[in-house]
Order: structure tokens, then sequence, then C-alpha cells
């Protein structure tokens, strides 16, 4: 089905839905898609699943008391059924004496998010992405694991204040680990369009890894000057969001920019913003409250400048907007900004390690975790590629580190990063970047 | 749900697949979070699909639709063997399957209070006294919360196998938030991250007397914004109940699923470090240390009566007297070590395929008597309480867990509160330092509801029991 009937037959079901509620306010989000994904590890394909699903989100306001109920069908019985579930929460619930109703109608920008190619992807064009990898990496005499993702989805956004948001969007996202005897590498890339993914590279740049990366030197903990490519910067530009950059956090005071909007909070060289309506990332032209999407610097220069909200976190901090970070009604976080860029700089990868006396290259990160809120510190492991750099070269691979650091802090130590900003998932448009002194706490045997 | 199973398996035996099972199935959810007194967020959740795996040419191939219509069943079935067509082409060896005795059979969780069937109003009305009873100058959010799952499932299998499951579970906890001076300390009852939770109904919540532990819970988080830091050395800790049963799922519950073991999930959660050769023989830890995986505990958040494959719930030792012995297995995977299933697959919906999952892994109990007859027996230590962030290597070796509240402990009593408290090591060495555990009055069963897993992501829940425990020469106090 072509995306624009699929939006509108949405979006009529919902409006019935909206009309039919006895509620003051209605809200109700759908959502209707399509998500395959095929993996693979040990250069076979041993997962391969696929699942057309569908969502709906319905909120209800009566009298300031707010229920919301969800169904997995676009079936009449399923929707009615939830909108009488979440008039049942609101009158059993108690008055918000806050709420500042449901937003109004906004314009929205128009996203060019949709590719016939990635929603058509059949299992075998799948399958011929995941075979180009691993002939990457046997090239190398390497295994991979990994996975190849295709989706579709429509989402519609109505509600009783007049909002009727419609939107679609495809996906393709493609990860590899290649491994060869104790060494292991990683490669991503992910794009609207499955034509621009191209596996065969991803293949390679994690086979090269894996080969560079066998039989690792132990090294000691300690602060090591770091080079982290974009996976890794995204994995702490996820953590930073989840920390500082939320509206509620911010209000509640648990945000470590609580109380500090307008101060310095990190080095000059960080400029953090959030923009969903940048073709560079995965573009969405509203949020789920039907919002049309906002580009906001969130810190400029070092200094915090701004918080992602929701219409009613908006309302709370005296804004009469909403940025367009709104979340679904289920999310008791509200709001959150999912389309994060990082500056650049003037440099590359290739020089950021070339200029280092001493130093790591980290590819990524695995299960990062927050020890500290209000410090931004964090803990987690690097994985699948990293390696030490002595007079800006790569001399050898190093097991890997454990690493325990306030991340605002290290970011402001950020002496260098690359011109190339890079889409890695998340969605985050990232650069390389140099980061002097990172803490690094712990090893482990491989 | 029958019928629709029943025709699907028609469907699949007409395709001329080798195996084939089907899941209709329909999860409801209820959470509520209750903030400063008043709902935060009260929601209703539906979700209901059905899910068919094919084993076509040797190799797997899933399918699922919300669309719970017999004329659907065809179009499904023929995604799946389309796909697992597609993965024929880049398979290895052909999978297969240990054998199960196709089963008949219905199971229920027991409760004594349907969670859904109780008034909202009464929940609510809980979890509010609970919420304005957690009060402090510095206690800026205060919060309660519940959650109850029910998930009705029609298993159907190729081989013969019907089943029918209805599973319900329940939980709930307290958590007070200090805000100040820059700082911010969270101290939560029974256990972080929205409680505790188990297999059964809303009894569970109301036994947890959430509004009577309220006045300490903020107290305590009071008194956490003004403690010192937990400073940095290597120490004798104790661990309680909460976060053993972290440092059990991640450090024993994920490496013994064998999924991992074959590299099965390398590419996003990792591997395992216990590799198919240790079986029998590699020394996990201290003879103190006994850990069985056993899905027909009562009350477990992981019990059930079948897993994904129709395999029936049982008890699988992993651990005994320090020696690893077992993992937890599919049908796919036990052939790998010459066994049948543990029967440990379980989906965590309709529209995901069943991955190898914790049941209850649990730490069998020793001979320390109750946390306060160990504490009396450490003369320099640490008690470390409920968990507040973990992390661990992609092989399970290298972890780090940090602790809501810490205590010092000199000459068998608590003193000092800690803040900001948290311990590292390598899984065996950890585990080889344990040499005292608490006895059965001290064990518990301790719910895991978030845990991650596969792709596309999957959340399961699951359960731990286990006793505090004591170990030797633990680095604790690692800073930024």
């Amino acid at each position: 089905m072509r995306p624009d009937q699929r939006e509108t037959r949405l979006l009529e079901t919902a409006e019935r839905l909206v009309r039919s509620s006895p509620a003051d306010e209605t809200e109700v989000l759908l959502a209707e898609g399509r998500a395959m994904l095929t993996r693979f590890s040990a250069n076979r394909i041993h997962q391969n699943v696929g699942a057309e699903e569908a969502w709906a989100v319905v909120r209800v306001v009566a009298g300031k008391r707010i229920g919301v109920a969800t169904a997995s069908s676009l079936r009449a019985e399923a929707l009615d059924a939830a909108r009488e579930a979440a008039l049942a929460i609101a009158r059993a619930s108690e008055p918000s004496a806050d709420w500042p109703g449901l937003p109004g109608p906004q314009p929205a920008k128009a996203v060019d998010a949709w590719d016939e190619a990635t929603a058509e992807a059949t299992a075998d064009r799948r399958a011929d992405l995941a075979g180009a990898i691993i002939a990457s990496a046997r090239a190398k005499r390497c295994e991979a694991a990994g996975a190849v993702r295709t989706d579709d989805g429509s989402l519609v956004v109505v509600n009783s204040r007049g909002v009727a948001a419609a939107g679609s969007q495809t996906q393709a996202t493609v990860h590899a680990v290649a491994t060869r005897e104790d060494g292991a590498g990683y490669a991503e890339g992910v794009s609207t369009r499955i034509g621009e993914v191209d596996a065969g590279e991803i293949g390679r740049r994690a086979a090269l890894k894996a080969v560079r990366s066998r039989q690792p030197r132990a090294v000691e903990p300690g602060r090591y000057d770091v080079v982290l490519e974009p996976a890794a910067v995204a994995e702490w530009l996820e953590y930073l969001a989840w920390m500082a950059f939320s509206g509620k956090a911010l209000e509640e005071g648990r945000s470590p920019l609580s109380g500090r909007m307008g101060e310095k909070v990190t080095g000059e060289a960080v400029t953090i913003w959030d923009n969903g309506l940048d073709c560079r990332t995965i573009p969405q032209a509203f949020d789920y409250e039907g919002m049309p999407k906002r580009r906001i610097t969130l810190i400029e220069d070092g200094m915090a400048k701004a918080v992602a909200t929701n219409y009613a976190v908006a309302r709370r901090l005296g804004k009469w907007r909403s940025t367009g970070h709104g979340l679904p009604a289920t999310s008791a976080g509200e709001c959150l900004p999912l389309h994060l860029f990082l500056k650049g700089g003037r440099s590359s990868a290739r020089r950021l390690v070339a200029e280092m006396k001493r130093g790591l290259v980290v590819t990524r990160f695995h299960y990062t975790n927050i020890l500290d809120p209000m410090k931004t510190v964090l803990t987690g492991m690097t994985r699948d590629g990293t390696f030490l750099v002595e007079d800006g070269e790569i001399v050898a691979p190093v097991r890997n580190l454990r690493y325990t650091e306030n991340v605002l802090e290290a970011l402001g130590r950020m002496d260098g990063a690359s011109r190339r900003l890079v889409l890695v998932r998340g969605p985050y448009v990232v650069p390389t970047v140099r980061i002097r002194g990172v803490q690094f706490t712990g090893t482990t045997e491989f | 749900m029958k019928d629709l199973a029943q025709r699907a398996c028609e469907v699949m035996a007409g395709s001329g697949v080798a195996y084939g099972d089907v899941r209709v199935r329909e999860d409801r959810k209820e959470t509520i979070a209750v903030k400063n007194g008043r709902p935060e967020q009260v929601t209703a959740d539906r979700s209901a699909g059905f899910g068919v795996r094919v084993l076509v040419d040797g190799a797997w191939g899933f399918f699922a639709s919300h669309r719970l219509e017999r004329e659907a069943v065809e179009a499904v079935v023929g995604e799946a063997v389309e796909i697992a067509r597609a993965s024929a082409r880049l398979r290895g060896e052909a999978v297969h399957l240990a054998p199960v005795s196709p089963a008949r059979a219905r199971y229920e969780t027991p409760t004594a209070k349907d969670p859904f069937a109780v008034p909202l109003e009464e929940k609510l009305a809980l979890l509010t006294g609970a919420s304005r009873a957690m009060k402090g100058p510095n206690v800026k959010l205060a919060e309660a919360f519940s959650a109850a799952y029910e998930m009705r499932q029609c298993f159907a299998s190729t081989e013969g196998a019907r089943i029918e499951q209805r599973i319900v579970q329940t939980g709930g906890g307290i958590a007070a938030t200090a805000i100040g001076g820059g700082d911010l300390q969270v101290r939560s009852y029974p256990n972080s991250f929205r409680g505790n939770f188990a297999t059964g109904g809303w009894e569970y919540v109301e036994a947890m007397n959430l509004a009577g532990e309220a006045p300490r819970v903020a107290e305590e988080a009071e008194a956490l914004l003004a403690a010192p830091p937990c400073p940095e050395g290597k120490r004798t800790i104790i661990l309680d109940g909460g976060q053993l049963a972290l440092q059990v799922h991640e450090s024993c519950g994920h490496p013994v699923e064998l999924d991992r073991v074959l590299g099965m999930e390398l590419s996003y959660a990792g591997d395992s470090f216990l590799t198919t050769e240790k079986l029998g023989t590699f020394r996990y830890g201290s003879e103190q240390v006994t850990i069985a995986a056993d899905a027909t505990v009562p009350g477990g958040l992981g019990t059930f009566g079948f897993d994904d494959e129709g395999v029936p719930a049982q008890r699988t030792p992993i651990v005994e007297a320090g020696t690893f012995v077992g993992y937890l297995t599919s049908r796919e995977t036990a052939p790998a070590i010459g066994r049948t299933s543990s029967g440990a697959m379980r989906a965590s919906g309709w529209n995901r395929i069943p991955l190898v999952r914790m049941t209850n892994v649990n730490l069998e109990p020793g001979a320390a008597g109750r946390l306060e007859d160990l504490v009396a027996d450490t003369d320099d230590g640490l008690l470390m309480m409920t968990n507040r962030s973990w992390s661990i290597d992609q092989k399970r070796l290298n972890f780090q867990f940090g602790v809501e509240m810490c205590r010092e402990i000199r000459g068998g009593r608590l003193g000092q509160m800690y803040k900001n408290a948290n311990y590292t090591g390598l899984t065996p060495e950890f585990w080889a330092s344990c040499d005292a555990v608490c006895s059965a009055g001290a064990w518990r069963l301790w719910g895991t509801p978030n845990c991650g897993k596969g792709e596309p992501g999957q959340t399961a829940r699951v359960g731990h029991g286990v006793s505090p425990a004591r170990f030797r020469g633990v680095r604790v106090g690692v800073k930024a």
C-alpha cells in the first residue's frame, strides 16, 4: 500500500475515534507498519523475522483527569475498547491541576523519509546484504555476525483541538561484528534508503578491524587521550539526552542542567543540537503529540541553552510552544530529543590519530550505564576494536577497558573533531572526536 | 485462540515445513505511577496477535501479525516460509531440534487477587498513601509504582503440542529522590527501578507494606544526601538480596544462556566466557556457590508451565558447589552439548521469536544465618544495598555495580552510611571470593522485569532467589 493511502486510512480511523469520544479532550495516535530483520552469526543466517504491527494510543481528558490506553489493532472494537479503558482510568484518577490542555494544530514541514525500495525489501534482499557482509568477512578469513533490518511505518496523531498530523518513514539498518581468532571489529550503516547502505563495505570495515585487533595487549587502567569513533560518541550523547536534555528532568531538578541554563556546563568546542528535520538524520516531521519538529540548540559553545519539551512540559516551564519532542502518551518521561547532532571540527578521523602522542582509539562502547546523573558520570566497556596509539600511529590492539567518567567534563576536554559527521544508529549525527584524559578504571581478559 | 492455532498448524503442515509452531497470544499490562501524592501515569495496554515459526530446508523463518483473523493465517504462514527459504540460502548446518513429547496441557498462575479485577481506585489509594508518606525537606520526588501483566497464550506445533497458559505477574514499589547541593540520591523499597515483581496477584503488592516503609525510605534518601562518598579500597562486602539478585542475573544468568555461548547474540548483547569445554569442570566460584535455574518455584517472576517451544518447566543445575555444570538451553541449542532442552525459550510477545531466557536463576541458601548474623560475623567490611547501576562486558567478565546505600561494618556492627558506593571485579574471581551465604530463612525471590536481549529487542521478566552473601577482597569506591 502506498504511504499516502495508508496515512489517509489511519487519519480517517483516528478522526472517527476522536469524534466518538465523550471526553473533554481526546488524542489518538495510530501507527502501522512492518518490521523485518535478518540476523546472522558465524557466517550464516540463524534468525530471520518479520511482523506486521499496529499500535494505537488513546489519551482522554475528562475534567483534567487523564487516562491512557493502548491497543495493537486498528479494528473498531479494539479501538473502542482502548477509548473506554482510557475513560475508566480518567474517571478513577485525580484531576491534574497543571494540565494545560492538549496542544492545538501547528504547521509542520514536510520531510523526505520514505523510500519505496526499503519498504518493499524482501527477505531475499536482506539475505543479499547479509551475504555481502559475510563475503567481505570471509575475504579476510573472518566470521561475521550482525543484522540487516528494514522498517516501514506510518504514524498519525489526531486530537480534539484540531491536530491532524500524518507521516511515513522507512529505515534500513545494517551492523556487523567481524571476528577472527581473538580479534573483533564493528561497523554499521543506517539510512532511510536501503540502496544507500553499502553492506559489503560495512563487512570490509568490520573485518579489517577484526584482523588488526588480534592478540590484544593488556594496558594498565588510567587516563588516556582517546579518539572516539562515531558509535562511541553517539552512546555518550544518548545517555546525556536521558540525563540532561529532557525538559521534565530540568523541571524536576534532576537534570545536571537544572538551575544552570545560560551557564557554561562544558568546553567551548561542544555544541549539541537536535533537529528531526535535517535530511542527514532519519527525518521526522512531527512528534508523538503531532507538534512540528523544531531545531533546538541544547548546548552551544559549552553553554546550556535549551531542553526538549512536549506541550505540557513547555507550558509548565513557562513556554507557549512545544519544541516538538513529545513522546507517546504512554511514556512517563514525556519528552526527549531523538535526533541529536554534535558539531564537528576541522580535522579528520585519520588526522586526529596522527596528532596523538599516546592514547587509545575506541570503536564503540558496551553496556554503558549511569553512575551519577547530576554529574553525568557513566561507566561502560569498550568493545570490537580498541587500539593503542603512539606517536601518531596505531601500534597495537589492546584488551577492552572499563571507563568511569563524567562525560560532560570529558567532552569539555575535546581538542579535536572530524569535519565529517556520520549518521549512526539512534539516529545520531556525530563526528569522530579526540578527548584528553578519559579515565579508564578497569580491564578485562580479552 | 485455539481455532486460529489449529488452522495455522494445518496450513503449516500443508506447506511442507519440516517443523512449525504458532503462538496466539494476548498481553495485558496495567502500569500505575504516582508522584508526589498524585497519579502521574496510569496506562492500560493490550497487545494481541499471532506468530508463526517454521523450519524449511533446515533454516528458520518467522512472521507475525496483529490480524487475529482466520483469513490472515495463510498469508502469515506464507511469509514465514518465504523468510525461511531466504535463510536457507545462507545457512550452516541444518537446524536439528532436541526431542520433546508434544504436550496437551493447560497452566495458570495461581492468584489470590487478580490484579486486573482489583478496582483502580483501590490500587491508586494504596500507592498514593505510600507516596504521601515519603516526606523530607529535600525529598523532591516521592514515587510509588505498580504494574500488572497478564499473558494468555495458545501454543501449537506441527508435532501435535497444544498448550494453553495464563501467566499473571504483579509488582510494585516506592522510591524517594532527595535533591540538593547539586546532588541527587534515590532510596527505594523493596527494590529499585519500580520495585519487586512476582508471579501472583495484587496480594503481592499489598504484602509489601509500602506506606509503612515509606518514612524510612524518605529518611534514608535524606541521609544519603549528607553522607560521604564510599572510600576507595579492597574490602569485604556483603550484598543484600536485591543487589545480589542482579549480580546473579548479570554474571551467572546471562553467561549460561547457550545461544550466547554459541555466538547467536554476538553482535548485540555479546557472547560468554563460559564456553562449552568448561562444562562440568570450570571453577565458577567457591564451594559456597550453588546455583540452579528453576522455572517451577512458586511465585518466581520466571515461573511458568511450559516454555515457548512447549518444553515443560524444570529445574536445571547451573553451578554445584562452585563447579559450572549446566546451561539454559533451547531445542535448537541443547544438542550442541548433547542434552535436551532445559525449557528456557521465551518470547516477549506474539511478534517476537522465543530466545533462550533466564527462568528463575537462584543462588541456593547457605548456612550463615540471617543478614544480621552475617554482619555480626564480619569484623571489617561494607554492607551494600539495593542496585543503582549495572554494567558488564560482553563476555560477562568485568562488571561494575553501583548501589543506593552502603553501610560500614566494624566489629560486627553497622556504622557510617556512604553514598555513591560501587564495586567492581571479574566474575570467576568474585564468586571465588564468596565465603558465606545466608540461610534458607533469609532466602527470597526477586523479580527482574526489564531483562533486555535480542534483535529486534525483547524485554523478559525473570526471577532470582537469593539470600545475602559475603565476598572478600573486592575493589570498591571507583570514582570518575
